[in-house]
């Protein structure tokens, strides 16, 4: 009998058997899901993507019993509204991406700066 | 009669904490304790809480706070004057949710800022495990007192409608989100059909996220090249039930878990678990679970294991019992009474 202890050794040993016969070639353990974001910082590409806001009708839905006709109001609310929403979404994505510069510029200015002072004092060692 | 609130800030009909609100409900009103459960949002579908607007306790009452997530109602909750008891359940970093709920990952950041404050204004602070107790520690909380999950076995009694099919069942129960990790499941599951059992079955049960993300798992779930896999998303209690007592084993690749029901309920069904050793898993399974590292091959070997080792199979459920014994019913009943008598001296 396999003890629980040894149960995950066991496994490892004949996932790499099976895998020099060439089985598990799928398993490769790359991931689906954006480890990019997981816990981390979002990189500034994917912080450049978020800063754009647009409204998708996707993201209107009902979850209740028999909800479809009311995610088909609020989606055609959504139409009705539309010109006005544009508006919204542009002056909101105006000020996102303002700040994003803002905030690159600063990032590349702190960068100049700590590699001014590194070269300073290496200079006076 | 003293009163005793309970606040949450969402309630849903199959969350893991709206379900403990009900079960120490239970347990209060049978101690004599009046009062009654409010939520932030109350999800369509749920039952047994008020709006937090509603509100008004008397001075003496003592106003339980279950914290899994932030709310504007429940931070307003810090400047009453009544007694507080922290439950901490854990909050989702949000690092895992901006991608897919950027509201919901909104609350869980402003949620884990807010915790000192929240355990500052706590008469008794506890957790609901050792892993969420040192989650409370970092955020400077001095005295923390571990109060399990009040585990009922009653409740799964009842057996519903049992899944299709034949071959070894692979059960996956919790909520489509993205900690969870089913993008690994279906790989390791992809895996164990393509090389040990081509008729095996993959059951997930358990909301998603939102549509977008159900959606999008089962986009990944087509993409892993295995079949038979359904995500059968929230089921009534019985057919949940049906499903463990048919299950070959239970599988959970979760990378952040506050404590994990599930397992408690696979040792109650002797269904032998495969997990990744994350946050509480490791504490509430202790031996009685089989881990995996992170390679789908090698999870992929240990549910083999699982399925055709039955010696294995039964030392497993021996020491999962083992475990049941340690969250049993009146001992975690008994922690709830003193946390809450505590409270209330």
């Amino acid at each position: 009998m396999t003890r629980p202890e040894q149960a995950q050794e066991q496994a490892r040993r004949s996932a790499e058997l099976k895998r020099a016969e060439g089985r598990y070639a799928e398993a490769t353990g790359a991931e689906a899901l954006d480890d990019s974001i997981l816990g981390g910082r979002a990189p500034a590409e994917l912080l450049s993507e978020w800063a754009v806001i647009e409204i998708e009708p996707d993201l209107l839905y009902s979850t209740r019993r028999g909800g479809a006709p009311i995610t088909a109001l609020k989606r055609l609310l959504l139409r009705l509204m539309r010109q006005h929403l544009v508006e919204l979404e542009a002056r909101q994505t105006r000020f996102n991406l303002g700040l994003l510069a803002a905030f690159e510029q600063l990032e590349r200015r702190v960068e100049r700066l700590e590699g001014a002072a590194e070269a300073t004092a290496r200079r006076n060692e | 009669m003293t009163a005793v609130h309970q606040a949450v800030a969402g309630a849903g009909p199959y969350d893991a904490v709206s379900e403990q609100a009900r079960a120490w409900r239970q347990l209060l009103s049978d101690a004599g304790y009046g009062g009654a459960d409010y939520a932030g949002q109350v999800a369509p579908g749920t039952h047994g809480f008020e709006s937090l607007a509603q509100l008004e306790p008397a001075p003496d009452d003592l106003i339980v706070i279950r914290y899994s997530a932030w709310s504007g109602a429940l931070g307003r909750l810090l400047e009453r004057p009544q007694r507080k008891l922290l439950v901490y359940h854990n909050i989702t970093p949000p690092g895992y949710l901006w991608n897919h709920s950027p509201a919901l990952a909104i609350q869980c950041a402003v949620g884990r800022i807010q915790l000192p404050a929240f355990a500052r204004s706590a008469r008794v602070v506890t957790a609901d495990s050792d892993f969420n107790a040192g989650e409370l520690h970092a955020a400077g909380a001095d005295s923390v007192r571990v109060v399990p999950v009040l585990f009922e076995p009653g409740r799964l009694a009842a057996l519903g409608r049992a899944p299709e099919g034949d071959g070894p069942l692979v059960l996956v129960v919790g909520r489509l989100v993205p900690n969870k990790r089913h993008d690994r499941v279906f790989s390791a599951f992809a895996a164990y059909q393509r090389e040990c059992e081509p008729d095996a079955r993959l059951l997930c049960v358990g909301p998603a996220l939102n549509p977008p993300y159900a959606a999008l798992m089962q986009t990944l779930a087509d993409a892993s090249g295995a079949r038979n896999v359904r995500l059968a998303g929230g089921l009534a209690q019985d057919e949940v039930n049906a499903a463990y007592a048919e299950a070959d084993v239970l599988l959970t690749l979760s990378e952040h878990e506050g404590f994990c029901v599930p397992l408690l309920e696979a040792f109650h069904f002797g269904v032998p678990v495969v997990a990744a050793p994350a946050g509480a898993v490791p504490g509430v399974a202790g031996q009685a679970a089989l881990y995996t590292d992170g390679d789908a091959a090698v999870t992929a070997e240990l549910i083999d294991l699982a399925v055709t080792d039955a010696e294995l199979r039964e030392e497993l459920e021996r020491r999962g019992g083992e475990r049941l014994e340690h969250f049993a019913y009146e001992r975690t009943a008994q922690a709830v009474r003193d946390a809450v008598g505590e409270a209330l001296a």
